[in-house]
């Protein structure tokens, strides 16, 4: 038998490429596919080249075994006619220009069949793959609802952009509330406008009598006459208030669609039939669909007549005007009409309208609110970052994997595979990878749009502004999977496709690419950047929640119960009447066992402003040089308030059975009031000036206390001034009542308060509604910063998580390639500390570009967020200190492992493998 | 025409019969081969009398990978070239045992009719 050795050394060099160009020419006939091809080509030169070494070893002749192995293909076209009615050998593809449709159409079947194949055989690739898209998609989706809801969908109602607040303007204030009369003479005298109409700010709510006699409480917004017509919503069923009925004074309601699906079944006959409201009948004249909740979140609309309004109601600014305008009117042309109304009314109103003007406003502006848009915008740029990341982190799984797939690649293009032919499948793996990830996005998306509304804070969102799940949000996730899927795997396809074959073909089957490298460095220094960016942007967040949460509030109580409490106006006509009910609930609310004290206030520290504010002045003094009139919170609240919360008077009394309505008028300020108004002069006997309007008559009010400074809101800036009147002296149609018990958490004790209320009211015409604790206030008051902190967070998390998989991709590639590399340093008596700081300098260098360029950016973004932070500077140093901190400790626990496995590289093992 | 394309003709209409479909099926059963050593083993078990060549085994093979009764894979080990693996699908198991006796009542039937003992 000759000598192995001999036969191999006398062997052609490369046999395989003899026998590979023999198969592609009986190949050739088939038209095969490309990848096909190759593969058979590589199957069969297989088998030929084993049949001639065995026949070498058998003893054969060089060129004997040769011509015995090509007999195995039999004749010329043996192979091919054997091969040729296969199915699976797809017919021919051909990249010449012109080609026919379907034969494009054929290739992507091709591609898709080789890609789902790929991913069949690489299962952990394809499930990091597309899991981290679902991510980025899913996330994308929900926000991408929030966005289209706010700043992208017009308003459900026809032709919005025609739609305009109408507010009068004054020299403090830009947005005031307009009167009746102005309201009929804009509407009357403007000829820029279809309809002016306007509406009641806040909802009330209103006691229905059932059939069944139970009563229940329901939400109410005022309205004139007209209000739907310039909204533009057209009623279901029956029609909406017209003008007609504001000048007969009807009785009428509308109600809500959603009202009058779950309250009367959808029942058309309602139209027509009375309802009892307040122990008064209203007629039904019809229903309007939810859109016309824009004005605000209500069960049923009342009619409040306008016209034939008094002339001195010119001075009660109450609505807020809606106008819709006429086709092709521009705001600026309305507003120079409306303006020059109001220029008119005030030459012939002097005494109201002196100094008023008129500020127009788009109807979608003023509902969806700049706070809204600017959380919405930060949501946007938060998640198209997470994105960015989840592409960068696919785009590196590409790239390590066409690296190793570049003998793949190389031999296919040395099998006559175009570029434009490779790079077409290399970017149909990634499309299919990413529509995966889309639709699995999708499916994410809708589920956090599920729990969505749980999530987020009450009146975030304007009310018939919903989060929905439509074919929008289906369109933007197959655009976002197409896009990324094209972006992500772009890069990769052009690096992977770049080389020349016989440059791959020679490189070894570790085949590394350095310029993969360099890529794949820059992309996941790229993530941490952004990681920085985020994880910066969300320390301000929190640390402004923290702020906001931890703010002083004032008050000390711990756990109070409040609730409003609206008795019917006209069964307590008189203030007489009306505190006698205070007072009766009072009593029996205190009478409750476990409660401590009982107290009323017309607002809740850090709720809401009911009352509003009153122009305030100190008697005696020189109005301001300026020409501002300053003005105070105007809180109405009965003796026992300050013990009930635990709010101290620092300096004089607290209300006590002398501030009765015969009594002297007196008031209590706080202590931004003194500070702000009193010059270190002793404010105890001071006389404060109030007044509701400018030309309204002034109330004289003499100071018997100051009240400890408690916040309006969580993050006011300019210290909030207040002005606590007693009770007794401005006894309000509705109130909070508020119950602290003697120990142990408040809201137990609202079943019994509820009870004892109802047993005043017998006849069951008072309206409970809000019921809550002041935590509870103090909790939404934050909402909006909690959404921001917790939200950002989360998508900060996200993104360093994602950013610490990149880094260990590169570091445990590295380390896989430089396997031998480590040995033979091993070898030469690198220590262990060696081959750390040895595989470690890259990933430092990695880590540290994207640590700088992150800090930079984040720079930039402290002023852009500045306008959201409280208590915390944009450019924060412990917030960076952190973020420095948090980003080291991850990234030690993403380098371990790789660095872990460098340093038990066996240097025999790691020589052996070669 | 050659000799070889008359040759090709003959085992074409051979596997058109089925037999060499359940030779493969055969060889495959135990474990997972790659095409050369499924035409050493038929080969080696036919002692010689059954040959298939390349040209017209691996056609075969790629049909029986198509009707789903076969699973070709690439696998690669370290230091070698990717090889092609064939296995048995489930189905191919099925269709295995049925033509196993589909080909015992054949055999059963000549020897009765001719008189050949099959042993």
């Amino acid at each position: 038998m000759p000598d192995p050795s001999s036969a191999s050394g006398s062997r052609p060099a490369e046999p395989g490429r003899d026998w590979n160009d023999e198969l592609r020419a009986r190949l050739a006939p088939l038209h095969l596919h490309p990848t096909r091809e190759a593969e058979i080509i590589d199957e069969l030169s297989q088998h030929l080249e084993l049949q001639y070494e065995e026949l070498r070893r058998g003893g054969t002749e060089d060129e004997e075994a040769r011509r015995l192995a090509a007999e195995e293909l039999l004749g010329p076209e043996a192979l091919a006619g054997y091969l040729r009615p296969l199915r699976t050998l797809a017919p021919p593809t051909t990249l010449a220009p012109g080609v026919p449709r379907a034969s494009l159409l054929r290739d992507l079947a091709q591609d898709l069949r080789y890609a789902l194949g790929s991913f069949r055989r690489q299962p952990g690739f394809a499930a990091g793959a597309i899991l981290t898209l679902a991510l980025g998609i899913g996330a994308n989706s929900a926000i991408f609802a929030l966005v289209d809801a706010t700043l992208l969908r017009p308003l459900p109602i026809p032709e919005p952009e025609r739609v305009v607040m109408i507010s009068e303007r004054t020299s403090s204030s830009a947005h005031e509330r307009v009167s009746p009369n102005n309201l009929l003479d804009f509407g009357e005298r403007g000829r820029s406008f279809e309809m002016v109409a306007g509406f009641m700010g806040g909802v009330g709510g209103m006691v229905m009598g059932g059939a069944d006699g139970i009563a229940e409480t329901v939400s109410r917004q005022w309205v004139t006459g007209g209000v739907f017509d310039a909204l533009g919503v057209k009623a279901i069923v029956g029609r909406t208030l017209t003008m007609d009925d504001d000048r007969r004074r009807a009785d009428a309601v509308v109600l809500s669609e959603s009202f009058w699906r779950t309250r009367f079944n959808g029942d058309p006959t309602i139209v027509g039939r009375d309802l009892r409201l307040d122990g008064a009948p209203y007629n039904v004249v019809g229903v309007v669909p939810d859109s016309a909740q824009l004005i605000g979140k209500t069960d049923l609309w009342g009619l409040v007549s306008i016209q034939g309004a008094p002339p001195r109601a010119r001075a009660a600014r109450v609505f807020q005007g809606v106008g819709r305008l006429r086709p092709g009117v521009t705001l600026a042309a309305a507003d120079a009409d409306l303006s020059a109304v109001a220029s008119a009314l005030a030459q012939e109103y002097p005494k109201t309208n002196e100094g008023r003007g008129v500020t127009l406003e788009p109807f979608a502006d003023a509902v969806i609110g700049a706070d809204l848009r600017q959380t919405s915008i930060l949501f946007l740029g938060v998640v198209a970052f997470v994105l960015l990341i989840c592409c960068a982190n696919v785009a590196n799984l590409l790239l390590a994997r066409a690296t190793v797939r570049s003998r793949e690649l190389a031999i296919r293009s040395a099998l006559g595979a175009d570029r434009p032919r490779l790079i077409r499948q290399l970017l149909t793996e990634s499309v299919v990878l990413s529509t995966v990830g889309g639709a699995l996005g999708l499916v994410l998306g809708a589920a956090i749009l599920q729990v969505a509304p749980s999530v987020i804070p009450e009146g975030l969102l304007p009310p018939a502004v919903t989060l929905t799940f439509d074919l929008r949000l289906v369109a933007f996730c197959a655009g976002a999977a197409l896009f990324v899927g094209l972006l992500f795997g772009l890069v990769p396809a052009f690096q992977a496709t770049a080389l020349q074959s016989a440059q791959a073909l020679a490189a070894n089957s570790r085949g590394s690419i350095g310029g993969g490298s360099r890529l794949r460095n820059m992309l996941v220094a790229g993530e941490v950047a952004t990681a920085v960016l985020l994880l910066f942007g969300a320390g301000l967040l929190l640390r402004t929640l923290m702020a906001v949460q931890n703010v002083d509030r004032g008050y000390r109580a711990e756990s109070v119960l409040t609730m409003m409490v609206d008795p019917l106006g006209s069964e307590y006509p008189t203030s007489e009447k009306l505190l006698q009910f205070y007072d009766t609930v009072a009593e029996e609310v205190r009478a409750l066992p476990g409660v401590r004290s009982v107290a009323w206030a017309s607002t809740l520290p850090l709720g809401t402003s009911y009352e509003g504010t009153r122009f305030v002045s100190i008697v005696g003094d020189p109005p301001p040089q300026d020409g501002t009139l300053p003005s105070a919170d105007y809180q109405v609240v009965n003796p026992s308030y300050f013990q009930a919360v635990d709010l101290p008077i620092v300096i004089g009394r607290g209300f006590d059975e002398r501030d009765i309505p015969s009594g002297v008028p007196v008031c209590i300020v706080n202590e931004a009031f003194v500070r702000a108004h009193l010059q270190g002069r002793s404010p105890i006997g001071m006389r404060v000036s109030l007044r509701s309007d400018v030309e309204a008559p002034p109330t004289e009010r003499e100071i018997v206390g100051v009240a400890r400074q408690v916040k309006g809101r969580p993050d006011e800036t300019d210290a909030f001034e207040q002005v606590y009147i007693p009770m007794a002296q401005d006894p309000l149609g509705d109130m909070f009542l508020m119950v602290r018990p003697a120990t142990g958490s408040a809201s137990v004790l609202a079943p019994s308060v509820r009870a004892a209320i109802a047993r005043v009211d017998r006849q069951q015409l008072v309206s409970v509604r809000s019921v809550m604790t002041l935590e509870d206030v103090a909790w939404e008051a934050t909402g909006r910063h909690r959404f921001r902190a917790v939200l950002v967070t989360a998508f900060a998390g996200l993104a360093l998580v994602l950013a610490m998989v990149g880094l260990f991709g590169i570091l445990a590639y590295s380390v896989q390639r430089r396997i031998r590399d480590l040995g033979v340093r091993r070898a030469l008596g690198a220590t262990t500390g060696d081959v750390v700081r040895s595989v470690l300098s890259g990933v430092a260098r990695v880590l540290a570009i994207g640590l700088l360029v992150g800090v930079a950016l984040s720079v930039a973004l402290g002023r852009v967020l500045e306008s959201m932070l409280v208590g915390v500077q944009p450019l924060d140093p412990l917030t960076f200190v952190l973020v420095v901190a948090v980003l080291g400790l991850t990234a030690l626990v993403a380098v371990a492992g790789p660095a872990w496995k460098a340093t038990r590289v066996d240097p025999v093992v790691a020589l052996r493998a070669e | 025409m050659t000799d070889i394309d008359a040759d090709a003709r003959i085992l074409d209409r051979e596997l058109k019969k089925g037999s060499a479909e359940l030779i493969i099926l055969s060889i495959v059963e135990p474990r997972a081969r790659h095409g050369y050593e499924i035409s050493k083993l038929i080969e080696e078990r036919s002692e010689g009398q059954l040959k298939f060549h390349v040209a017209s085994l691996y056609p075969l093979l790629y049909r029986l990978e198509e009707r789903g009764w076969l699973q070709g894979r690439w696998v690669e080990k370290a230091g070698e070239r990717r090889r092609r693996f064939y296995t048995l699908t489930a189905e191919g198991r099925r269709v295995l045992a049925r033509q196993r006796e589909t080909w015992k009542s054949f055999v059963k039937a000549m020897g009765l009719v001719t008189g050949v003992d099959h042993a």
